[in-house]
Formats: C-alpha cells, structure tokens, sequence
C-alpha cells in the first residue's frame, strides 16, 4: 500500500508527464533532453564508468589478499564507508580535497573518486563473498605449481568469481549513475552535471516537471541493467 | 607468522586507514579549524567553537526531528514488515512474486525522479513539507528493507520447531508468536537498527518532500555546507557518522551481509 502510493504511483506519473503534453502523446520533452542534456548524459555514463572501474581496482587486489590472508582490521575498515551516508561522503571528499587540489573536488575525476570511496564497502562484501566461495582445494593446487599471491587473485579468484563481478559491476555502476548526494555536495557551477542534479533544477528552480520526468525516464532505462539483477535474484 | 607476512599485514593496514580514515579525519580538522583560509595546507587555529554550537537550538532542533521521525519510520516499518516476512518466508500465496518483486523496485531505480514525483503529488494532499509526509518518503526505503531483513530472517528459522508446535495443538498464530517469534528477537533488533540508521541518514527524499519546513541533520549539513558553512557541516556530518560506525563496530558479528548489501544503497 505504502510503496504503491509513495513509490509506484508516482513512478507512473512522471512516465506519464514525460510523454504528454496538455493531455497529448508526444515526445517533445524527449527532444528537450537531448537538445539540452545529451552531454551531461555522456557525462554521468562517463563518470559512474570511471567510478566503477576504480571501485574494482582497488577492491580486487584488497579482498583477493584477505581471501588468501583473513586480517579482520583491514576487513572491518573496507566495510566503513558502508555505513557513511553518501552526504557525509560528499561533504568529506569536497573538504580533504579542496584545501590541497582546489580544481579536483567539483570534477568529473572528484565525483569518481568519491563514489568509489563510498562503493568500496559494498564491493568489499560482494567480492570477499565470491572469492570466500572459491573451493580451496582450487588455490592449494595453483600453489603446488608455484602461483603466489598476485597470480592466485588474477588467474583463479577473478576469473572463478566471474558472474558475481558482472553482477557487482552492474549494481555499483547502476547506484553510481543514481547518485545525487555526492555530486550535490561536491560540484558547484557550471560545467557537465551529473543526471540527478539536473532532474533536480529541473524540477526544482525551473519547475519544468515533464522534462525532469523524461531525464528521469533516460535514467530507469540506463539502470535498467540492475533492475534485471535483482529480477533475476528472484527468480534463482 | 613470518617477518615478511607481518610487515605486508602493517603495510595493508596502513593502505587501507590511509584511504579509508584519511577523508573522514579532514572532517574532525575541519570541524576544528577556526580560521582556514587558502592555499595554507593546514589550518592557521584550531579551537572547539563550531562544537559549542552543537548546543545551540539550531542543531538540537533538526537532530530531535530527525530522531522522532526515524523512531516512527522503524516502528511502522517492523509492524509491517515482521507479518509480511513471515508470510514471505513460510507461506506460498499467490502474488507472492508480486509482492516480492515490489519490493525490489525502490532498490533498483533511481530514486530521485520518483521522490520529485511524489512531492508533487504530496502537495495535492497537503503532505508536502510536514512531518507525516517525509515519513512516508522514508518509509519506501525503510520498508524494502525491514521486509527483506524480515524475510531472511524467518527464513532462517528451522520450520520444524513450529511444526512441532502444531502438534503439541497450538494455532498457527499462537506458533507464530509464541515460538518463531521470540527466536526473530535478535534480527528484528538488528532490522531495527538499521532502518533507523537509514531514517536519520535519508537525504534525498526529505530534501525533496521535507522542503521547506522539515529540517533533519542531513538536510541541515547540507544547507550550512551551501553556505560556505564548512565547519559547521563537518561538525554535522561527523555526529551522522558516529553511530553507523559504532554500529558496526558493536554489531559486526551479529550482521549478516545479506542486511548489509541493502545498507550499502544508502
């Protein structure tokens, strides 16, 4: 009843918004996004792409060396940033980087780098999940070859570990692509935007509803994928 | 343990507290930081003011707020949820897809657009702006939650102990409260935590639905940063900080990841 009326009713509504106009079928709205926002669409890809991939770089080598050498600090502090909400985040990785990089904090790379301070702990669960769930008897035979640490996390857990990765990838990169806090706290003034800050004046200082629904609409389909994640959880 | 094994467990240690402690100390310097001004690399005085003025009405006020909202979310969240995860975990009804994939929704689509939506019909029914109509907001999230926390955790609960309860001659009802439920105490407590955690740290949809009279810690960080309020915003985002951490510190063992997948939406 709840998510029915302050979830799924207005999703519909802003579906609708976005395609009508004085009660008519039409796609001008859809001609407004990409006439004013088709860059920033660009632009927020690029980003949450940029967020993932360091997410990974640093998650991988971090949960690989606690699959094969459990140490419950360094554990715990991965899983911090799960507990930080992404306003705190925003605020903190806009105050430790502007007093000394002044030009990183609002760009593209700042807003990156943020996101996957804040991603960390949810990758960190993820990864140390699947790599945890890789039969030891598959490291102890790479080892009798003579494979060390770096080679056991590239060429045994990564690669058993396969779909979980794939399914990761697509929910941080989906949760990037969504996020409005950080960008928020973080970027001030012009330039490309992320797609949440431009629903939000958008909607907000323009009052321009049906656009910020069809930016919105771009937006489902672009995380489209992590719907499917979670259909297809489901139904397993 | 070999020297070798202990210095490369120092080295990933110091990594790791480096980029994960790192951001989060410039918020206590800044909250510190009475005068700082650019291109010093550190402030030029330190001093308490911008924590005295955590005292001040300014504070207290959206901090009491958020809590009486949170403590609402929770309670109505767990009424909901405790019925509804053990129909999910034990029962086959039909819609139970249904039900369960709505539940999934909120998680998988970007919220904001949504909450603007709501908002606007909120203002149709005079919710917009009050109390009343950011719980609901936050009640998308804190449902979703309670109920799939709800769900594992009856889930977990081997069914045989009930069934023997039936046997014994006790309703189904009486089974539910007098055996399944008392075993649930544990995770509906560590539910309860979280969906109150995830209440008092809920920013998009009270910015959004709050707007402009119902002021909350994170709404509040978010105005005095705005401002240029640098301090007073470090000082805000440290004391939202603290219990998560406390939390997990306490609560580590007691968490399941699968609670803690969801959390990481937050």
């Amino acid at each position: 009843m709840v998510l029915g009326a302050v979830f799924l009713w207005p999703l519909a509504v802003s579906v609708l918004a976005s395609l009508t106009r004085d009660g008519a079928l039409t796609l001008a709205h859809y001609e407004t996004v990409w006439r004013l926002y088709r860059g920033d669409v660009l632009y927020t890809i690029g980003v949450a792409a940029a967020g993932t991939v360091l997410t990974f770089a640093a998650a991988i080598p971090a949960c690989g060396w606690l699959r094969l050498r459990a140490f419950g600090p360094v554990e715990f502090l991965l899983k911090v940033p799960l507990f930080v909400p992404f306003v705190v985040v925003g605020h903190a990785l806009r105050v430790a980087l502007s007093p000394h990089a002044p030009g990183l904090a609002g760009s593209w790379a700042g807003i990156a780098l943020a996101l996957a301070w804040k991603h960390l702990g949810l990758a960190a669960l993820l990864l140390l999940g699947a790599f945890r769930g890789v039969d030891e008897s598959y490291l102890e035979a790479a080892r009798d070859v003579g494979a060390t640490g770096g080679r056991l996390v590239r060429d045994i857990l990564v690669p058993m570990s396969g779909p979980a990765l794939a399914v990761s990838g697509i929910l941080i990169f989906s949760s990037m692509l969504a996020s409005f806090s950080i960008p928020l706290m973080m970027s001030r003034g012009g330039g490309p935007q992320m797609l949440m800050i431009d629903v939000y004046y958008r909607y907000g200082q323009h009052g321009d509803f049906a656009t910020a629904s069809a930016l919105g609409v771009v937006a489902y389909l672009l995380a489209m994928g992590a719907a499917l994640v979670y259909a297809r959880r489901l139904t397993a | 343990m070999s020297a070798r094994a202990l210095v490369a467990r120092a080295a990933g240690f110091a990594v790791a507290a480096f980029l994960i402690v790192g951001p989060l100390t410039s918020l206590a310097v800044w909250s510190l930081a009475e005068r700082w001004t650019f291109p010093s690399a550190w402030p030029q005085r330190f001093g308490l003011r911008y924590w005295h003025r955590v005292a001040t009405g300014d504070f207290l006020e959206p901090l009491r707020l958020g809590v009486l909202i949170a403590v609402i979310v929770t309670l109505v969240a767990l009424a909901m949820a405790i019925p509804l995860g053990y129909a999910l975990a034990r029962l086959a009804f039909p819609g139970r897809a249904v039900v369960l994939l709505l539940f999934l929704l909120p998680q998988a689509f970007p919220q904001l657009p949504v909450f603007a939506s709501a908002t606007r019909e909120f203002y149709r029914f005079g919710l917009a702006g009050t109390i009343p109509g950011v719980v609901l907001v936050h009640l998308v999230g804190g449902l979703v939650f309670a109920v799939w926390t709800m769900t594992a955790v009856f889930r977990s609960i081997a069914p045989e102990l009930e069934e023997a309860a039936w046997n014994l001659g006790a309703s189904t009802t009486r089974a539910f409260v007098g055996v399944a439920l008392p075993l649930a105490v544990p995770g509906i407590v560590a539910s309860a935590v979280l969906v109150f955690l995830y209440s008092l740290d809920e920013f998009t949809g009270t910015l959004l639905v709050g707007a402009p009279f119902v002021t909350t810690l994170p709404v509040y960080m978010y105005t005095a940063s705005l401002g240029y309020e640098l301090q007073i915003a470090s000082v805000t985002a440290l004391v939202l900080m603290a219990p998560g951490v406390v939390l997990l510190l306490v609560l580590e063992r007691f968490l399941k990841s699968d609670y803690l997948v969801f959390f990481g939406q937050l």
